[in-house]
């Protein structure tokens, strides 16, 4: 039973949501809207249990002071001022919640991100090699669109932006195409599979 | 061999010192930019227009200077703008920006603009709108009923929407085109960061989508059309000499390869390296 | 200069003094990163989505319908209690059913029949069919179900030339993109903090 009823449901749900597509009546499009209105407050849900997943496990390396455990009571912390403040005073201009998150946390997720250029400028140091016809295509065609989509480019020679804009509305764009239609293809396969019962790994272990 | 530590200095430095003293290389407004630039141009004062914050904070040196130049426009046509995120950063952001924005050009909340918040599960949020907007946000971002706010009076759905674009980092436009413009048929753009660019392409050429921004170049070249010098065209020189370091560095690394090898294959013979 | 431009310089050469090695500083700026973006996610998401979707309709406007998608949700929140796990299992089978259901209709159009259909738009021309030759041995590399032999091996060889191009695209987006970054984060070191630059 406790496979089962999930099974039965991703049916029901499933087959009524494609069905409904082929069906705009009054009152199927009611019924689709009611399903898309569940689908967003069980989705809030998920990321309660996220929330509350970090919780725990921050909880549990302080409480039995494990190596670390007091970046991760730092780590809570930040997430209890951030709650309180929230709740208490709102998210609007100028409260607290919201001078936290422009003072906070998004300069270092900006600066987090940022990190890379100096990676991605060190990996292709050590890892761009023409060691192949393959990989010397590859490093060929960075180097025209690195250069190709900056003012620089044009300013060497036009035929390097053009090249660029070439690249990216044809050889690149066809490959991606190609790769969104076996995706797409994919997609419509696994997600019959899904409401047929037959894909059943999003249940998890017994 | 150039260490990593040298190369992070290059790099620094590739970003810093063109900030300082400029270059001014001129720059070229591609044709995916220039297509979002005449879909909005195009569009009568008083058109109903949505702008989705699609993204995160850790974009924002790239999607701010685009929201913004898209903003610009928007209210310097005196367009109606509907804006939301699907992504919860993007909420702080989005409404912020919005704000500012519309102060520069005295635009009145609930009249000229309105941000409706946040919703995840964007594929239930974008049909779901496609439906019904009230019934997806039933009230706005301060918690005002949807029906007291003057704009919204006749906004039901995509219907009355004449073009959406979605700021994102991510690949949310990949949804936005998959379940508003494959069913509702809305025009639609994106504006997105550069890494995610190369993936939009085909939904260009096949007209799902109108017109692409990408990155700070994408906000540099819309600056350049509105006339409106901003955060894209600050950044240009930086990002050109960096980009030059950068090739640089490669061509270095390929030639300490190729010597090496060549090194190596008159002292071993039997190296089954294959040459390019 | 304000107390908000010293937070943020100060926490952004935190996670920068990642580039000489792991350090405390690093680490005390990453956890809180971590700490205050779950905060922000799980207050934007009961402001923004449960009051207004859930709590308002249930309490305030006496839709007793939406009681069902909140028992399902709390379900979701069983899954911390071993014997009740289970029942989270039917939550997460409506969205991935619902969301199964409504895939196949826009999949079908949005990625097959349109990028179908733009394909055959130019094929008169070169352009035209270097794009059909590129979709078609990108699909042929990734058919597994024939061995790549033969004709058809060699075009699954020329699929691999075309996927080397459009990872090399991408490669140089990625850089123009975390450069970007950067320049963002340069910008503010040395024109807000430093005032160097305006």
């Amino acid at each position: 039973m406790q496979r089962i009823i999930p099974i039965i449901v991703c049916f029901i749900f499933g087959a009524f949501m494609l069905v409904q597509f082929f069906v705009p009546h009054r009152v199927s499009v009611s019924a689709y809207q009611t399903v898309l209105d569940w689908m967003q407050i069980i989705f809030v849900f998920t990321l309660l249990v996220g929330v509350i997943s970090y919780v725990k496990l921050s909880s549990k390396k302080i409480t039995r002071t494990q190596s670390g455990w007091g970046y991760n009571l730092i780590g809570l912390a930040g997430l209890v001022v951030m709650v309180i403040f929230g709740f208490w005073k709102g998210t609007g201009e100028r409260t607290p919640f919201l001078w936290m998150f422009n003072t906070i946390q998004a300069p270092m997720q900006s600066t987090m991100f940022s990190l890379l250029a100096f990676f991605v400028a060190s990996a292709a140091y050590r890892g761009f090699r023409a060691r192949s016809w393959e990989a010397g295509l590859l490093l060929l065609v960075a180097v025209i669109v690195m250069l190709g989509r900056v003012p620089l480019g044009s300013f060497i020679s036009h035929w390097i932006p053009d090249s660029a804009n070439w690249i990216l509305n044809t050889p690149s764009m066809a490959a991606k195409r190609g790769l969104y239609i076996g995706i797409g293809l994919g997609t419509i396969s696994t997600s019959l599979r899904i409401i047929l019962g037959i894909e059943r790994t999003y249940l998890g272990k017994k | 061999m150039l260490s990593r530590q040298l190369i992070f200095v290059l790099i620094a430095l590739s970003v810093a010192i063109p900030l300082v003293i400029k270059i001014g290389l001129p720059n070229q407004v591609t044709t995916e930019v220039r297509n979002v630039y005449e879909s909005i141009e195009q569009l009568d004062s008083g058109s109903v227009m949505m702008i989705s914050f699609d993204h995160e904070a850790s974009s924002l040196p790239e999607v701010k200077p685009m929201a913004q130049a898209i903003l610009r426009h928007c209210f310097q046509k005196k367009l109606k703008v509907i804006t939301l995120a699907l992504m919860a950063e993007g909420t702080a952001i989005g409404e912020q920006l919005l704000r500012e924005t519309a102060n520069e050009y005295q635009a009145n909340y609930g009249e000229d603009y309105v941000f409706l918040g946040y919703r995840p599960q964007a594929q239930s949020a974008i049909l779901g709108m496609g439906e019904e907007i009230k019934r997806v946000f039933p009230q706005d971002y301060n918690n005002t009923s949807l029906d007291r706010i003057p704009m919204m009076k006749d906004i039901k759905n995509y219907n009355e929407v004449k073009l959406i674009i979605s700021v994102a980092d991510g690949d949310l436009p990949v949804t936005w085109v998959d379940y508003a413009v494959s069913r509702y048929h809305p025009k639609f753009a994106c504006a997105t960061t550069a890494v995610m660019a190369t993936s939009f392409y085909p939904f260009l050429s096949s007209g799902q989508m109108v017109g692409l921004l990408g990155g700070l170049k994408g906000a540099a070249e819309y600056e350049i059309l509105l006339e409106k010098p901003g955060m894209g065209q600050k950044g240009m020189d930086a990002q050109s000499v960096s980009h030059l370091v950068i090739v640089l560095i490669i061509v270095w690394g390929n030639v300490v390869y190729f010597l090496r090898r060549k090194t190596s294959t008159v002292d071993s013979p039997r190296s089954t390296a294959k040459p390019l | 200069m304000n107390i908000e431009t010293l937070i943020a310089t100060f926490l952004t050469l935190c996670i920068f003094s990642f580039l000489y090695k792991d350090n405390p500083f690093y680490k005390f700026a990453e956890h809180l990163l971590v700490g205050i973006s779950v905060g922000y996610v799980l207050v934007m998401a009961v402001n923004t989505t449960l009051m207004p979707k859930l709590v308002n309709p249930v309490f305030k406007q006496g839709e007793l319908g939406y009681i069902i998608p909140g028992i399902l949700g709390i379900f979701m929140l069983l899954r911390f209690f071993p014997r009740y796990t289970w029942l989270s299992r039917i939550s997460i089978a409506l969205i991935i059913g619902a969301g199964a259901g409504v895939a196949i209709p826009a999949t079908i159009q949005a990625r097959l029949f349109s990028q179908m259909q733009a394909s055959m738009k130019d094929f008169a021309s070169i352009d035209g069919i270097i794009i059909f030759l590129g979709i078609a041995s990108t699909l042929a590399y990734f058919f597994f179900s024939k061995e790549h032999k033969g004709w058809f091996g060699a075009t699954a060889k020329m699929g691999t030339w075309f996927l080397m191009i459009f990872f090399g695209a991408t490669f140089g987006y990625t850089v123009m993109s975390r450069i970007s970054l950067l320049i963002g984060r340069m910008q503010f070191l040395l024109g807000d903090f430093l005032h160097i630059i305006k």
